[in-house]
């Protein structure tokens, strides 16, 4: 049911229906481009988190798209995308969760984290509370996500470089604490950095992860969360972190 | 089976004018199914299966529309392409639950709902001829 739990499943009689869908079967004749395309190479998750209004939802959508659109927030919200890249020759279709809505810590379900390949922790560099909570998401990846989860840092908002609180070096600092955390910076409103975020990130999994489990890494079914608790769950007070001097 | 993918043949069921020259023989998409709006690349061709069903999507223009499912606003769609898994979608979009539906948008624009996906069968996502564009 979760994400994931498909991961011995290869190939086995089993997934019939799926494999129908995507691979080719190879006694058939037909020579046109009309035979079932290939399917992806590999399948990842991607799980965007950080604190309320750092442009979580921003990310996703500019994540190869050019209709930015600060106005028209759908009403129902969207859950996630799925969305295909083509990286060093092979095809990878990414599942790219956006945790808005969802931004009181305890509030994402561990299932999110669970199954993530790889995580973008974004803030805002244009305030600093998105920045000190950073602490605090940390503790959940450490809780919850697995411990081969890429982790890329986004300072978000560098087109408001004016309001500026954060710098770039408190962000560098920041993740250069945390072994294997990629740091940078980008703009969603400009489409600075967007696709690169995404591209980098889905290089580094795919340098990481061995060949044999990258297929049908995720299973078909959509997670389902549980509610949000109305009350978040008691949380330690933010410290002041890596406050350059 | 034996003969090969005519190009023109309808298959067994009847179907709405025009849908001939976008399902092939198999009843598979002949052409690439893209949004109407942005031209992201919903499926390629073949990855999905002609499908009638009729379904109930709400009117693209009004978001609003989405929230109150009993409002009527909106269209009973006929014509759908059918997938079993959400990984054989090039790049799509999907919304939180309305009830046990999730309506699918575009991944990129977000523009929708395009297609539908009941929470009870794991295994059908559609995608409706009408509110998407076929290259």
């Amino acid at each position: 049911m979760e994400p994931g739990s498909g991961l011995q499943r290869r190939g086995g009689g089993g997934g019939a229906g799926r494999e129908l869908a995507a691979g080719g079967s190879p006694a058939l004749p037909s020579r046109r481009r009309k035979q079932p395309p290939r399917p992806a190479d590999f399948k990842l998750q991607v799980i965007i988190i950080g604190s309320r209004g750092v442009g979580k939802t921003s990310l996703m959508e500019r994540f190869t798209d050019d209709t930015f659109c600060e106005a028209c927030k759908s009403t129902v919200g969207v859950d996630f995308k799925i969305k295909t890249v083509e990286l060093r020759g092979k095809k990878i279709r990414l599942q790219i969760w956006d945790t808005a809505g969802q931004e009181r810590f305890n509030s994402i379900t561990s299932a999110y984290y669970r199954s993530a390949k790889g995580i973008i922790l974004v803030y805002d560099i244009t305030k600093k509370e998105t920045f000190e909570d950073l602490p605090k998401w940390m503790k959940m990846i450490d809780k919850y996500a697995s411990e081969d989860a890429e982790l890329l840092l986004v300072g978000n908002k560098l087109d408001c470089e004016v309001d500026r609180e954060i710098t770039r070096q408190q962000g560098e600092k920041f993740a250069q604490q945390i072994t294997g955390m990629r740091f940078c910076e980008a703009s969603a409103k400009d489409n600075f950095n967007v696709d690169e975020i995404f591209l980098k990130l889905v290089d580094d999994i795919l340098k990481k992860m061995p060949l044999a489990v990258m297929r049908n890494e995720l299973s078909n079914s959509i997670l389902s969360l549980q509610p949000e608790p109305e009350i978040p769950p008691e949380l330690p007070p933010p410290r002041p972190h890596v406050r350059c001097c | 089976m034996a003969a090969s993918c005519a190009e023109m043949e309808p298959a067994a069921a009847p179907r709405s004018p025009g849908t001939g020259e976008l399902v092939c023989a198999r009843g598979r998409n002949r052409k690439a199914v893209l949004c109407q709006r942005c031209g992201s690349r919903v499926l390629l061709p073949g990855a999905a299966t002609f499908a009638r069903r009729e379904l109930f999507l709400p009117s693209m223009k009004k978001k609003t529309a989405l929230l109150a499912s009993s409002s009527p606003d909106g269209d009973v769609l006929q014509d759908h392409w059918l997938v079993d898994d959400m990984f054989s979608f090039e790049n799509i979009g999907f919304t939180k639950d309305v009830g046990n539906i999730k309506f699918l948008i575009c991944a990129d624009c977000e523009v929708g709902p395009i297609g539908w996906h009941c929470l009870d069968d794991k295994k059908s996502f559609y995608i409706a001829l009408d509110r998407v564009s076929h290259e």
